[in-house]
């Protein structure tokens, strides 16, 4: 580790002078040491582990009722995940106008519809494959295979830190598993290990790994760990002393001065009872149940995605800067995810419901403090669904058509951009379809990042977000 | 090829007519005045081209940002010929009057000046400066034949010349200003040496001895009993294991783990221990199977190749007939590729995928050869007998079955020849009755597990919930392509149908069909009608008492059982499922699958009908079959049955190993063990694109690396094995240069923290320099010559003066050489995951040395069936399995032990050439809170308890334990009044988390 390297891992306010150094720049620390003025500092994205699907949420199909139950034609052969597409079905829920804008939103994503004008839809994102898992990598990290660093990793990289008693970067899963690739989707791969997405259970007795000590050692006490930390402190010093010009010896010093403050901020940012009623209704916190069905349920789901929306926002205000909220777990029975190819209604439903009601909440929570003005939020998953059945009520991974939306920070609001086809198939234009790329480069340009010069050399190749593509998407710039 | 002229002359005359004379920066230098690229041609080229025909990207296969790339054109042939402007495609695609392929296809045309401009500087010979693209990629450092150098003389040396590597180092300090560093003090070198090699502390008593031993070889004995150590192995197999992302799970989508992936752990720790030479040691690595047959080491070895993430969603549910499937195996050879040449060569090989190397002297063709090397192997649990005298006996008697099935088949080809078409026709018509009528569907039925042998009976049962009049009862056979068996996959090849209401099958049992005495024809996807005669049953039991061959194992698989009422009703329908065992792979297998109500269905056939044609097909073969050639075949028949009965008989000593082989083996994915392991065709990717495959390629390796041949040129008819036989030869040649440099830099790089190239899996021109080039190919050459031992080079590194220095600093050569690259002083290293770890252990008195086998798992898996959750918090510290060395730690690649994770130990799912060294509160956090940290403090105080009486006593014992030294007077008072108040374990804590515990000087 050079000298360089070590400013950089030590961490603490030292954002922009490591990240002019890191870019490359003359010293100029003009714009905060960015590459240019940035609109955001704090990105939110919310991923829907599984597929969702586009068709019955965002994107309109009146086609698709029309020619609801007839032979799908597509006009050209179809490789669908599994095999045996039915009939066109039509979207499960009906579609409603809403806003100033117009837009329609399904039915079962109404409370999105309070704030639909500040959203930019879209409808004509294309992945690679329709594996979960390459989907999952490629939405992530912009590749569609391991051994890449997150989208997070790369902003806390590029960005550094805003409170240095906070991860940079933190990961709410669903508490019931992790999705398709595990921490592969969060992990810093080739990035230092600080860029590496937190995961937090909110709720859990040790919500990140180890903050607290193992309850079953009794010899533990707080008052031993605050004068263990003195003892430790000057026993290190003396150490350091006589091997003068390593600063790693005082950055490891100071790093468990940090743990100790990390010990009192993150209990404090995660503690919802300070939260007032009116703002544990907003996000759907407020329905008085403490135990759910069996079965899923919209209730459950509310609860469940509400409560992360609401700790991401407590952890954004606090100075967080990336945060990762997951819908649904891995591919299992019964589904807690949104790969719904036996049921759409059934499993969608509660999903959407829940993801709607907590994501509408953030945004407007968000809008309340004055945090949406600086703080992108993005709507993502892995790929979209089948206008066509499987035979049944569920549909068919569509890798080759689905919806992104954000808002916030920069984007400018109640815009469609880059339609789809009649059906939802495939984009409208299908020789200009959207890519992850040009969604990661928009969003590092609002973040004040050239996405083509955010480099990490690994293997031979200058690594970036983007790998060697991305456009910026002017249409969905404010 | 160029593309026809279509520009008309006059407009061509026009441009070039335009005026002389005072020109702004948008007009076009005329005919008289030259055009100086830099100043005139390169903007435009940089501002409206090189986005897409430049260093990242090259559409068409142009570029056109260097000289040499730019003249030479694309893939449409030069688009730049000098002085011929009305030649040249690249004026006429910038031009204003191109419609089929305008450049540039997005954003603003050129201006008419500009084209101009481009026009006059092709006139005038298109002059471009050189930029040095035109010398020769393959004249680079790495690339050059290693030709020992002589140590340089060294006059007046600063400090001992112990042997060449202090010449290397000592020429270099002396020609930057640099001044090496004392030697480091013994106990700090004692310290270093043991980390180093073993990975562990010293004990006080290794400290004590050495301190006492004034002989001159005293550092010496050290180092030779550390090396004979077997912890030496497990030290540095961990390195090789960093940079092959060796992993016991798959990643990806269902993580599903490999219980069989250690035995290549072994294999690398075991060679380590036994200092096999490095040639061998990847040889085996890449083709032990076919270069050292029936050794075990031939077999585990593969293990290198299976080492990294496999899609197995991808490949198990995905066909290679899809695109997708076809994506997930070009991703799983990559793999194969840049772990093989970026491990052994220290090459960037990947980076030619979708295009030659932008840097290095690799082209695109080289990395499909390498594809093709590769073809045919897959990610695979491989049986192998673990005792050499069994492998050879079963060699014998699988030749001798092969060779009595060779027979068979010719008696039976020879008879069916004599049976003419008659024959042809009925099996044609008898294969068309079998087929289903409609494509599958994906649920195709119930699957037993695997078995090996045909005669294990399995059973398959239906509740029906109730007892119930049964009319009839069906069977409906599978269809399955898997080893191209299809229609009628899996059903049995004897078999009885039961009714009971006892779910048990012990009392009241009627059967109603019983084939179990003769072989029962394969029906194909032909229902098979069973009559139950009004009996009153609640359970339905199907038993196979001879299975159905799958390939070269057998299985029990049915898509439906039905079973009617009077009425005609199907009572079966969505009821219970149970049955011995069932492989569970849905969607595709699963017990449910076998009342869902879907399967195959042969178009209007009955079984009967087939019955009828398959005894006349059988009657027409036996008439061929008459006389001599029916005795012949009974005795080929008794051979074979003899040898098979021999190789059952064989002793139990076979194992398995995942690996990369040819996959025969069990589940819905399929490999090229059906096809005999022959190789997947491989195309050159344009882009690296699946659906748009170029020209096909043989194997073959990096055609620019003298002095060893790249071009296999392997007879025809060679199999998948020569391939990889080929590439190991090439690799370990010992006039392929990159070998040697990569494991001679990757040693040095364990020993000084840092490689003398500092990029240790690129050693091309995007990687770094060699800081000592002279010492590096030194080095290189002593172990390509000196027999390919590691342990001589581990020995002449850490007995050199340049090892044996102290860390500390120097602020005069700190100005000179802040980074320590000429290695003016040892450098300080901050221990990694598993020393760290392991180190907790031995102090605390846990570390179990058991060594081998399979790996400990420090996490509890919940729902194993469909995707692991891998739950590290569930495991309980204490338990004596998990405490053994770090090694042996089963690694998961989903998700990464937090403690390991949190010590930056090496992620699974990529390369790690060199470990990151951070400092986070993460990790603060970790060795202060973490369940294994706390419980070993709690160990390590219950351990200094016994060894003092009072606490000053034990705090000092720990110290020396921890630490290698007593505390000083200051340490020690501190330390004892912190566990006089809050408890020794506390105290033991504190030391455990000292900066001087987790940094060797």
């Amino acid at each position: 580790m050079n000298r360089r390297d070590f400013l950089w891992h030590s961490g603490g306010g030292l954002g922009g002078i490591a990240l002019a150094t890191l870019l490359g720049r003359d010293g100029a620390l003009a714009n905060g040491g960015l590459h240019h003025a940035p609109k955001a500092k704090r990105v939110v994205q919310l991923f829907m582990a599984g597929g969702a699907s586009h068709v019955d949420l965002f994107d309109y199909k009146p086609e698709l009722v029309k020619r609801h139950g007839q032979p799908a034609e597509f006009g050209e052969p179809v490789e669908a995940f599994q095999n045996g597409l039915g009939p066109w079905l039509r979207p499960l829920w009906e579609f409603k106008p809403y806003g100033r804008s117009g837009k329609r939103l399904s039915e079962v994503v109404a409370p999105l519809g309070d704030v639909v004008d500040e959203l930019a839809f879209v409808h004509n994102m294309v992945g690679k494959t329709g594996v979960h898992s390459q989907g999952t990598l490629l939405q992530t990290t912009g590749f569609n295979r391991p051994g890449f660093p997150g989208m997070g990793c790369w902003v806390s990289y590029g960005l550094g830190s805003m409170n240095e008693n906070l991860p940079t970067f933190v990961v709410l899963p669903d508490h019931r598993g992790l999705a398709s690739n595990g921490t592969k989707n969060w992990d810093s791969a080739f990035l230092p290990a600080q860029h590496q997405g937190t995961v937090i259970y909110p709720g859990a007795k040790n919500p990140i790994e180890d903050l607290f000590p193992d309850e079953r050692a009794k010899f533990v006490t707080p008052a031993g760990d605050r004068a263990g930390i003195d003892l430790m402190t000057k026993l290190n010093r003396g150490h350091a002393a006589t091997r003068a010009g390593d600063e790693r010896l005082d950055a490891r010093i100071r790093s468990y001065e940090l743990a100790a403050r990390m010990q009192l901020a993150a209990p404090e940012a995660l503690d919802l009872s300070k939260e007032p009623a009116h703002v544990l209704k907003l996000y759907g916190l407020d329905h008085g149940k403490s135990a759910f069905d069996k079965e899923i349920n919209p209730v459950e789901e509310t609860d469940y995605f509400g409560r992360k929306c609401l700790v991401a926002r407590r952890l954004l205000d606090r100075g967080v800067r990336f945060v990762q909220v997951w819908s649904g777990n891995d591919n299992g029975f019964p589904r807690r995810n949104w790969d719904s190819h036996e049921d759409v209604k059934r499993d969608h439903g509660p999903l959407a419901y829940g993801m709607a009601r907590g994501a509408a909440a953030l945004i407007a929570d968000l809008k309340r403090l004055g945090l949406l003005d600086d703080t992108i939020v993005l709507w993502t998953t892995e790929f979209g669904r089948m206008p066509s059945s499987q035979g049944g009520k569920g549909r068919d991974h569509n890798p080759y058509c689905f919806t992104n939306w954000l808002c916030g920070g920069g984007v400018k609001g109640g815009v469609t951009h880059g339609p789809s086809d009649e059906f939802g198939y495939k984009p409208a234009d299908r020789k200009h379809p959207t890519e992850v790329y040009d969604l990661h480069a928009t969003i590092l340009h609002l973040l004040g990042i050239d996405h083509t010069k955010l480099t990490v050399r690994h293997d031979g190749i200058d690594r970036r977000l983007t790998d060697v593509h991305g456009h910026v998407i002017p249409e969905l710039l404010r | 090829m160029p593309r026809p002229l279509s520009l008309p002359l006059t407009l061509a005359a026009v441009l070039l007519a335009v005026p002389t004379g005072s020109r702004g920066a948008d007009e076009p230098p005329g005919p008289a005045q030259v055009v100086d690229f830099d100043r005139d041609v390169r903007p435009i080229f940089a501002n409206h081209c090189t986005s897409c025909h430049g260093a990242e990207k090259q559409k068409g296969g142009l570029r056109l940002d260097r000289k040499t790339d730019a003249l030479k054109g694309g893939d449409s042939g030069a688009v730049i010929v000098s002085r011929k402007p009305a030649d040249s495609l690249l004026l006429h695609l910038v031009g204003e009057n191109e419609k089929d392929r305008p450049m540039p296809p997005k954003g603003a045309r050129l201006t008419t000046a500009q084209v101009g401009t481009l026009r006059t500087w092709v006139g005038q010979g298109a002059k471009w400066p050189d930029d040095g693209s035109a010398a020769n990629p393959a004249d680079w450092w790495s690339f050059r034949p290693i030709i020992r150098p002589p140590g340089p003389e060294i006059r007046n040396p600063q400090f001992a010349i112990r042997n060449a590597i202090d010449r290397f180092v000592l020429a270099k300090l002396v020609e930057k200003g640099l001044t090496p560093s004392p030697e480091a003090d013994r106990r700090a070198l004692l310290r270093r040496v043991y980390f180093d090699l073993i990975g562990l502390p010293p004990t006080p008593e290794a400290v004590d001895a050495y301190l006492k031993d004034a002989s001159p070889d005293a550092y010496g004995k050290v180092v030779d009993d550390l090396l004979a150590s077997p912890r030496y192995g497990e030290r540095w197999a961990r390195h090789w294991l960093d940079v092959v992302h060796f992993g016991e799970t798959h990643g990806y989508d269902k993580d599903k783990p490999r219980p069989n992936a250690w035995p290549y752990r072994d294999y690398v720790i075991r060679s380590l221990n036994a200092d096999k030479p490095y040639a061998r040691f990847v040889q085996e690595q890449v083709a032990g199977d076919v270069l050292f047959p029936g050794t075990v080491d031939g077999t585990e070895a593969l293990g290198f190749l299976s080492a990294g993430p496999w899609d197995f969603i991808g490949h198990a549910e995905l066909p290679e007939t899809k695109i997708d499937g076809k994506v997930a195996r070009h991703l799983d050879r990559d793999d194969f590729v840049s772990n093989t040449i970026g491990t052994v060569m220290s090459l960037t090989v990947h980076c030619a995928q979708c295009h030659n190397h932008k840097f290095d002297p690799i082209a695109q063709e080289d990395y499909y050869r390498l594809h093709a090397v590769f073809a045919a192997v897959d990610r695979t649990d491989k049986v192998y007998d673990a005792d050499p005298a069994t492998a050879a006996k079963r060699a014998e008697l699988e030749a001798k079955k092969t060779g009595a099935e060779t027979r068979i088949a010719a008696i039976e080809a020879a008879a069916r020849k004599r049976a003419g078409t008659e024959l042809v026709e009925i099996e044609r018509t008898i294969e068309g009755a079998k087929q289903p009528a409609a494509p599958p569907r994906a649920e195709y039925g119930y699957h037993s597990a695997i078995s090996d042998r045909e005669d294990r009976a399995k059973w398959v049962q239906v509740d029906l919930g109730m007892s119930m009049k049964l009319d009839r009862i069906v069977l409906r056979p599978c269809h399955d392509d898997f080893n191209k068996i299809g229609a009628g996959f899996g059903f049995p090849v004897r078999f009885k149908v039961e009714v009971s209401d006892d779910v048990a099958f012990k009392m009241n049992v009627v059967v109603v069909a019983d084939h179990t005495a003769a072989d029962y024809a394969n029906p194909g996807t032909v229902a098979v009608n069973v009559a139950a005669g009004g009996k009153s049953a609640r359970h339905i039991r199907v038993t196979a008492t001879k299975l159905a061959p799958r390939q070269n194992d057998f299985i029990l698989a049915l898509a439906e059982v039905e079973a009617f009422d009077a009425a005609g009703k199907n009572v079966a329908a969505g009821k219970e499922v149970t049955a011995l065992d069932t492989i569970e792979a849905p969607v595709r297998w699963r017990k449910s699958n076998l009342t869902d109500g879907i399967f195959p269905t042969a178009a209007k056939v009955t079984v009967d009908d087939l019955a009828k044609l398959v005894g006349a097909r059988d009657a027409i073969l036996a008439k061929a079959l008459d006389g001599p050639t029916a005795a012949e075949r009974r005795a080929a028949s008794a051979d074979r049955d003899a040898a098979d009965l021999s190789l059952r008989q064989l002793p139990a000593s076979r194992r398995v190993a995942y690996v990369g082989a040819v996959h025969t083996g069990a589940g819905n994915f399929v490999g090229t063990g059906p096809t005999g392991g022959k190789p997947r065709p491989i195309f050159v990717l344009p882009r690296g694109d699946v659906t748009k495959p170029g020209r096909e390629v043989g194997p073959g390796a990096i055609a620019a690396v003298p002095g060893v041949n790249g071009r296999f040129e392997l007879p025809p008819g060679h199999t998948e094995g020569d391939r990889r036989a080929a590439l190991a030869r090439w690799l370990t040649d010992p006039a392929n240069p990159l070998t040697w440099r990569s494991i001679a830099n990757r040693v040095w790089q364990y020993h000084f923290g840092r490689g003398i190239v500092d990029t240790p899996n690129d050693f091309g021109k995007m990687g770094q320099l060699p800081t000592h080039p002279e010492l590096l190919d030194w080095l290189a050459a002593e172990v390509r010559d000196g027999g390919g031992s590691l342990k001589k080079l581990h020995r002449l590194i850490v007995t050199s003066s340049t090892y044996r220095q102290a860390s500390s600093g120097n602020p005069a050569n700190e100005k000179i050489d802040g980074d320590n690259s000429f290695l003016w002083r040892q450098n300080r290293r901050k221990l990694e995951a598993e020393a760290v770890r392991d180190g907790i252990l031995f102090v605390a008195g846990k570390l179990d040395l058991t060594m081998g086998g399979p790996s400990f798992q420090d996490f509890v898996v919940e729902k194993p069936e469909h995707s692991p959750h891998y739950q590290y918090h569930l495991h309980d510290p204490d338990d004596p399995k998990a405490h053994r060395r770090a090694v042996y730690r089963f690694v998961v690649r989903s998700k990464q032990q937090p403690f390991m994770a949190a010590l930056d130990c090496a992620d699974p799912s990529l390369a790690v050439e060199k470990r990151n060294q951070t400092i986070t509160p993460q990790q603060a956090l970790a060795l202060l809170n973490n369940k294994l940290a706390v419980a070993m403090a709690g160990h390590f105080a219950a351990r200094v308890e016994k060894l003092a009486a009072d606490e000053a006593g034990r705090v000092s014992a720990a110290f020396r334990l921890a630490l290698g030294r007593n505390p000083t007077d200051a340490e020690r008072d501190a330390l004892t009044g912190y566990a006089k108040e809050h408890g020794l374990a506390n105290a033991c804590r504190v030391i455990l988390n000292l900066n001087e515990f987790v940094f060797v000087d």
